[in-house]
């Protein structure tokens, strides 16, 4: 076998079949990301709560969400469930809901530290100001919480876009998996992989770039430099 | 009466002349292997002195499987070992999926691939390609066979699970091209990391059919949940497969001389697996440039 085949590098970097395969994954992490971001909050709002059922009942889904693996997870809802004769998925939904439940535990514990982040006098005030619980939220907390969770989200964006690839244990067939049936033919193992990690690290720069300018819109109020007091400059 | 020995010397006797009965049969028991450490084939023509390091894949019962106390079993194994022994070689196996296996062998990581790989025009000018076994492919159904599934049109517009990269997977595709051309409805295709993961989705409904060869359909036929509801399907024959001639030479003379003792007969018939048509065996295809 040869040590790197130029001809077959392009043949793969121009192969529809992969490319389509980048739409796929693209797909599983947008769609992940609305349903588990959903989920996510839901979950933080119920960990947060006063009402000692809503935070445990929303503490034991993350206990189990976060503390098995993501396979064995979509293993059982795609196999497991059927079999029980409970509900059958298709292979789309299992991937969507499988990595959006598992996705959502992961979430739901960077929503709260953000909501945590600010300040409570924030939330008397607006009591005071007579806002309703879900003003408040919506209007104070949520604006000013969103600058300390879009990094930590951001990164989990970049994490979901290669954790997509897990699917493809359920037969899901994304880039990574397309790129492992291409292999197949030709046995242009190293050149097919190579083609794979770039088409990666384009989704990923992308979404570095979304993500820079959303960190910026939110840290609009804070200047420049976002972590200085500004009201030490002012006197 | 006052004995030569102490009481304590005199229950050492036994252990003593136990001990001397050890030594003895040590001496035998290593004797054998003694004769058998005589290696024909050494580095640089094998990876590891004195093994042979092969790759397999045992998750398809009778032909290569794990047992319950995770000890290697099967047709495979046991003709791959008669091989090894003939050449004063220990068998190493590795265990790792098929899609790893053709790469593994460029990489050096294993001396053979035994996990009846079947020949092909592509893959004999890969690596050196040894037939010994002959064998079909089978479509798996759900028991009793609820969809009535006889011949290959009838999986029009199923879906199949099927391991990825294998001849199996090939050959469904080759069915579903097959399907499309006759514009009968089109074939779904599931590509599964293992057989033990395409057979679960067709347990769990997830698939209609689920391709494997003949041997280990009717396996899963006699000892699990499905049916063997086509069979007989593109025969072809397995191999061995290296990427060093010299091993490859070595262990074609090794199953000649098995064929000449009765052992490959036997073994083959014990397990029901079709034997080669030639009766001697060869490198088949050019091998790597």
């Amino acid at each position: 076998m040869k040590v790197w085949n130029w001809e077959g590098f392009w043949s793969y970097f121009t192969n529809l079949y992969l490319l389509e395969g980048a739409l796929w994954t693209i797909g599983l992490t947008v769609s992940t990301l609305v349903l588990g971001g959903l989920i996510g909050l839901l979950l933080a709002v119920m960990r947060l709560s006063r009402h000692k059922a809503l935070s445990y009942g929303a503490q034991t889904y993350i206990w189990i969400f976060r503390g098995t693996p993501l396979l064995v997870q979509l293993i059982i809802i795609y196999t497991g469930l059927p079999q029980l004769g409970l509900v059958r998925f298709t292979v789309v939904q299992s991937a969507i809901i499988g990595l959006a439940l598992n996705e959502a535990a992961y979430l739901s514990e960077i929503l709260r530290g953000g909501i945590l982040s600010v300040a409570r006098g924030q939330t008397e005030a607006a009591r005071a100001m007579g806002l309703s619980p879900f003003q408040i939220f919506r209007l104070v907390v949520l604006p000013q919480a969103l600058r300390v969770i879009i990094p930590p989200l951001g990164n989990s964006v970049n994490g979901l876009l290669k954790t997509t690839s897990i699917a493809s244990v359920i037969s899901m067939e994304e880039v990574l998996r397309r790129g492992q049936i291409l292999m197949q033919q030709k046995f242009q193992i190293l050149e097919v992989f190579v083609v794979v990690a770039i088409i990666y690290l384009a989704m990923t720069t992308c979404w570095d770039f979304v993500q820079r300018r959303i960190e910026a819109y939110y840290g609009k109020a804070y200047g420049a430099t976002a972590d200085r007091q500004l009201a030490r400059d002012d006197h | 009466m006052p004995s030569e020995m102490t009481q304590g010397e005199q229950m050492m006797q036994p252990i003593i002349r136990r001990r001397g009965l050890l030594k003895a049969g040590a001496a035998l028991a290593l004797a054998p292997s003694a004769v058998r450490a005589q290696a024909k084939i050494a580095p640089p023509n094998i990876i590891k002195a004195g093994a042979l390091v092969m790759s397999i894949n045992p998750t398809l019962p009778p032909l290569q499987y794990v047992n319950d106390k995770g000890e290697l079993q099967g047709m495979r194994v046991e003709l791959a070992n008669a091989c090894a022994r003939k050449l004063g070689l220990t068998p190493e196996y590795i265990r790792t999926e098929f899609a790893t296996m053709i790469p593994g062998l460029a990489a050096k990581r294993w001396d053979m691939i035994n996990t009846g790989i079947f020949f092909t025009e592509e893959r004999s000018k890969l690596m050196y390609m040894v037939p010994y076994e002959q064998a079909a492919i089978s479509f798996l159904a759900a028991k009793g066979n609820p969809l009535g599934l006889k011949t290959i049109d009838d999986l029009a517009g199923k879906r199949i699970s099927v391991e990825l990269g294998g001849i199996e997977e090939k050959r469904t595709r080759e069915v579903a091209d097959i399907i499309a051309k006759k514009g009968l409805k089109p074939v779904t295709v599931m590509t599964f990391n293992n057989f033990g993961e395409a057979f679960q989705a067709l347990r769990a409904g997830q698939s209609d059919a689920a391709t494997c060869i003949d041997a280990t359909a009717m396996y899963q036929q006699q000892h699990s949940d499905f049916t063997r509801a086509i069979s007989g399907v593109f025969p072809q024959t397995a191999c061995f497969a290296f990427a060093n001639k010299t091993l490859a030479l070595a262990v074609v003379d090794a199953l000649n001389e098995l064929k000449k003792d009765g052992t490959y007969d036997k073994l083959l018939d014990q397990y029901g697996v079709l034997k080669i048509d030639s009766p001697t065996f060869a490198i088949s295809g050019p091998g790597p440039a």
